[in-house]
């Protein structure tokens, strides 16, 4: 069984996130140099068929070829198909550059040869990201596959009109019996206290390991995932025991909704609080502007002092090229502008279909965090506490025991939370069945 | 005679009692066929009301509006002619083909006899049956392999004609199955005239069975048509550019790109289903006869 | 044997083919026989033979040899395949006892021409023309939580009744859209079978004074048996082979496992493994049974 690697120390992202503005005007001028070589036309593979980020990436594609007069085609899929068929999408005609998410999803693929080598791209625009980011980026085997987008942390939303009314703030909710405080107050107001969808099957992989950091630590959550601990250790029963103090809390329907089922409920202002990645914010803006300024995030409430509030759970999604594209040679240059200031310019430019600037946290240092918006700042808020940072449970583990068999064993505990020693035991089990990767 | 008309009035009675169950039984399977049909009657309902109104008046507000709005929606945004004509490219030629490959060996197998054409049958036959998840990996390994071989990666692969090909070679079975059920029912004589006048096999296929199996192929061409373009499976996973994909299989994206705006999304499935509605209430007869050939041996 | 036969029966076709002939005849099996083989036969044949090996699926220089491991894990340690094989046996039990028998008596209703036959044949048949992709579209309207069915109960999102996400009654949700269709197609197929049987038959029945009843179960029914094993081998097919309407509402997740979800969850995406192939292997072999009693009825008076 390989070992997966995970885990970013945050200090060095924090480190670069607050050097605002630098590199912008060296990384331009550095490009500006070259791209004498044309590397010819190119296809884009988007992972997205939502408006704001296509509308990102669409003015990102325009701007490389307003730049390099390279044409791109763009090429967009649903998320879900196409984590699906990434596999097939790979072996046989992939785009020459596309959409995917840093990790051991990304380092499984590196490892079959299906992602072109990226390091030469890292060693131009390499100063622009802080040292985790490269980690992130980096195969089993050293080498870098991948450039980073835009990342966004999992934390607790909520809505501040919601907590005024019952006379809360940010600050009031900050450890486990605060947080079952404000539960309470919710619930006494015929409310839903903490939103929750698993349809999908991936979404409560967050509350598991925002819990199991919290409880356990960082250390024992990557050890668990990497299969160096049991799945049937007490610690991992005190998660789902801590869990099933949350259900009465919960909608009834949990396992009928999908992610944006259970933002709806926050949306709608009849949940009061919804662990989630930020990704959504633009949903909330689409609704109003109004929303979207009550929307509010903090870290989940700390549950163990030992461990306080210092590990998030927050991927990274970005770019690869696919070895077997038709115009690798492309697709890096395309992703050396991607990755570096005057793409993310690009992206950070657009404006969705009413003309408002589409709320996107970029991982490159130069992005001007003074610009973001308060939400933006929150969610940056939330990076800055914290100490460690994990990819997401599906990302962070073997692909063949995240989505087969975790995803159901979370689902078939909601359905039922007292066989919670069966399911741990199956877990375990079917840990151990696994078959070594080939 | 006094028995006579005995055994007559008790008929009678017996068909007036049997009348008025009938009636009952009518009016039950006419409200059941009513609520049968009612999912679609409230999908074709919901694509004619604009989704902000739904939103603002509740679900079953009376309808201010009832417009075509969402159609011209999902025709412009949902690149509908382009799906239909992906759907277009796949299904004729698959259907051609299959037919085409169906009926050469149903006639030779109903024709000629030869040692091996009860196995040719029962081959083709139980390759209808296989399940698809059976064969979908090494075909996908196949597709590719061949397509790096000949330098065209996308020979086969996320290319209409790999899509097509499988097609074909899925439905022979039952396109052989029938026909030659079919066949079996054509009187031999101008077979044996054909071949007495010293006609080539080949002539013997064009000239004598082709023109008499056009009933058959015609039926059967409507079934496989509806069949073929409502498959979604082979088109999802042995194509990986959602542009090629046909209208059935892009229907997936759309709901997942329309996920909010469910009265849109409602004129999109009516628009998909439509070519085989059309199909279904014009040429019924031919539905059923294809079917018929197919369930019962001639 | 069969040189006999055709000796008796057909003396006079016992010319040599002419060189021509032959060839046209090799290329109108031939090129039929190729693709038939090599799309389907073949691929069946490689993906049992993966099913004993470690692989994900992407390089075939990794393949390792794995025995009956996959088995092994999907019959000791898969918790899941015992679900689906259940949910599988719920399907069966409700299509043969429930939808291809509502399907057959609606066929025999329609048959006999009782008033509005014509409309109820094609609203009962709709479904069936639909594709599965649209008919997902069409109920995931109705069950929505946001949907005509909640609203009727006048429930809104946060309390509405949880028609797939529910375990108790969401196999009971999907096998009625499933037998939407599925009596639709039966239902069609039984009345192909019906207009085959003779007139005269029934109308005896009803002179020696039978109810329609009784008519049917002793005379009609036994008359179809060629139809009634074709009716009950795909309703046994269609049970096991179910996946187009699970995969449309619940997409490639676990919330509602069958053998057919399973095939698909291990063989795509990015946790492939041959366990995959194991599924479609256990798949096929419980179909086998059903096929051959297809195959024997179909086609009895040509082999015998």
């Amino acid at each position: 069984m390989s070992e997966v690697t995970n885990g970013i120390s945050r200090r060095s992202v924090l480190k670069g996130a607050a050097i605002g503005g630098l590199g912008l005007a060296a990384g331009g001028s550095l490009l500006a140099g070259c791209g004498s070589d044309s590397t010819g036309a190119l296809a884009f593979g988007a992972r997205t068929v939502d408006a704001g980020p296509t509308a990102q990436l669409k003015a990102l594609t325009a701007a490389y070829t307003a730049k390099t007069k390279n044409e791109v085609t763009y090429n967009a899929t649903e998320s879900n198909a196409f984590q699906n068929n990434l596999s097939q999408y790979l072996q046989g005609t992939p785009d020459d550059a596309f959409q995917w998410m840093a990790g051991y999803r990304m380092q499984f693929f590196a490892e079959q040869g299906l992602l072109a080598d990226l390091t030469g791209v890292w060693d131009t625009i390499g100063d622009q990201y802080a040292d985790s980011y490269k980690t992130a980026a980096t195969g089993l085997d050293g080498k870098q596959y991948f450039v980073p987008q835009s990342w966004y942390p999992w934390g607790l939303h909520f809505r501040k009109s919601m907590f005024a009314d019952l006379g809360l703030s940010a600050d009031t909710v900050t450890n486990w019996d605060e947080y079952l405080k404000m539960l309470d107050g919710m619930k006494k107001k015929g409310l839903v206290g903490f939103a929750a969808g698993d349809k999908g099957g991936w979404e409560a992989m967050g509350t598991f390991d925002i819990l199991n950091a919290r409880i356990n630590g960082y250390q024992f959550h990557v050890d668990l995932l990497a299969g160096r601990e049991k799945w049937t250790d007490a610690k991992v029963l005190d998660v789902f025991k801590h869990w099933e103090m949350l259900i009465p809390y919960m909608n009834p329907n949990v396992l009928d909704l999908e992610w944006d089922g259970a933002m709806q409920l926050l949306l709608q202002k009849k949940a009061g609080s919804m662990l989630m990645g930020s990704w959504f914010g633009g949903n909330f803006k689409e609704q109003s502007d109004a929303d979207y300024a009550d929307l509010s995030i903090i870290p989940f409430p700390e549950i163990n002092p030992m461990y306080g509030r210092d590990t998030v759970d927050a991927p990274i999604d970005g770019f690869c090229v696919a070895a077997n594209g038709t115009n690798n040679a492309g697709g890096v240059d395309f992703l050396k502008f991607a990755g570096d200031m005057e793409g993310v310019q690009a992206m950070l430019d657009a404006k969705d279909a009413d003309g408002k600037s589409i709320p996107m946290t970029s991982a490159n240092k130069g992005q001007d965090t003074s610009t973001y918006d308060a939400f933006q700042k929150e969610q940056l808020a939330v990076m800055d506490e914290a100490k460690y940072i994990t990819q997401f449970l599906d990302r962070d583990t073997r692909p063949d025991f995240a989505g087969p068999v975790v995803g159901p064993a979370i689902q078939s505990w909601f359905k039922n939370p007292k066989d919670v020693n069966k399911i741990v035991d199956s877990l375990q089990a079917q840990w151990d069945a696994l078959p070594p990767l080939a | 005679m006094s028995i006579d008309v005995e055994l007559q009035t008790a008929a009678t009675k017996y068909r007036n009692k049997q009348k008025i169950k009938d009636r009952f039984i009518s009016l039950f399977i006419g409200i059941f066929a009513i609520v049968w049909i009612f999912p679609i009657i409230w999908t074709v309902w919901s694509s004619l009301r604009p989704y902000k109104e739904v939103r603002a008046n509740g679900l079953f507000s009376l309808p201010k509006v009832l417009n075509l709005s969402n159609y011209a929606d999902a025709i412009s945004r949902m690149d509908l002619p382009l799906y239909f004509w992906n759907t277009f490219i796949i299904t004729v030629p698959a259907v051609f083909l299959t037919l085409f490959f169906g009926s050469l060996i149903a006639f030779v197998v109903s024709r000629y006899s030869f040692r091996w054409n009860v196995s040719l049958l029962l081959l083709f036959t139980a390759g209808n049956l296989l399940p698809a998840q059976l064969v979908f990996i090494p075909v996908f390994k196949m597709y590719i392999t061949l397509g790096k071989a000949v330098g065209m990666p996308r020979l086969l692969y996320d290319s209409p004609w790999g899509v097509v090909l499988i097609h074909v070679a899925f439905q022979m079975g039952f396109a052989t199955f029938v026909l030659s059920s079919y066949m079996k029912t054509v009187p031999k004589e101008i077979s044996e005239s054909a071949m007495v006048d010293g006609a080539t096999v080949f002539t013997h296929y064009t000239k004598v069975m082709l023109p008499l199996l056009r009933p058959a192929l015609a039926s059967l061409g409507v079934l496989m048509t509806t069949w073929i373009y409502n498959d979604f499976f082979w088109a999802l996973v042995l194509m990986s550019t959602d542009s090629k994909r046909p209208i059935t299989s892009a229907l997936g994206r759309l709901q997942g790109e329309f996920v909010t705006d469910y009265n849109l999304l409602a004129a999109g499935a009516v628009i998909a289903a439509l070519p085989t509605l059309i199909v279904f209430f014009v040429l019924r007869k031919q539905f059923v006869s294809g079917l018929t050939l197919g369930s019962t041996k001639g | 044997m069969n040189s006999t036969a055709m000796d008796k029966v057909k003396p006079h076709r016992r010319r040599a083919f002419s060189r021509a002939d032959r060839t046209t005849l090799t290329a109108f099996v031939g090129v039929p026989l190729f693709f038939h083989l090599l799309l389907v036969w073949v691929p069946a044949f490689l993906t049992i033979v993966l099913s004993f090996t470690y692989w994900s699926g992407i390089s075939i220089s990794r393949i390792k040899f794995a025995g009956l491991a996959n088995y092994k894990n999907i019959f000791f340690d898969t918790p899941a395949f015992w679900e689906a094989i259940q949910n599988n046996i719920i399907w069966l039990a409700w299509f043969a006892g429930i939808a291809t028998p509502i399907g057959i008596l609606l066929a025999y209703q329609i048959d006999r021409q009782i008033r509005g036959h014509k409309f109820y044949e094609t609203a009962y048949y709709l479904p069936v023309v639909l594709s599965l992709a649209v008919t997902g579209i069409i109920w995931n309207f109705l069950l929505r939580p946001d949907g005509f069915v909640n609203g009727l109960f006048g429930r809104d999102i946060d309390n509405a009744i949880s028609f797939f996400g529910n375990y108790d009654i969401n196999i009971y949700v999907i096998l009625t859209i499933a037998s939407w269709r599925h009596i639709g197609y039966i239902m069609l197929l039984y009345l192909a079978g019906l207009k085959s049987v003779d007139m005269a038959l029934r109308e005896a029945a009803s002179l020696d004074g039978a109810t329609e009843w009784q008519t049917f179960k002793k005379v009609i029914f036994p008359a179809m048996k060629p139809v009634n094993v074709i009716v009950i081998v795909i309703t046994i097919i269609e049970s096991l082979r179910a996946f187009d309407i699970v995969y449309i509402i619940y997409g490639s997740s676990a919330g509602f496992p069958i053998l057919g979800t399973l095939v698909f969850q291990n063989i795509a995406g990015e946790g492939a493994s041959m366990k995959g192939a194991a599924y479609a292997v256990i798949l096929f072999v419980l179909s086998i049974g059903p096929i051959i009693a297809y195959l024997r009825t179909t086609f009895r008076s040509d082999v015998q």
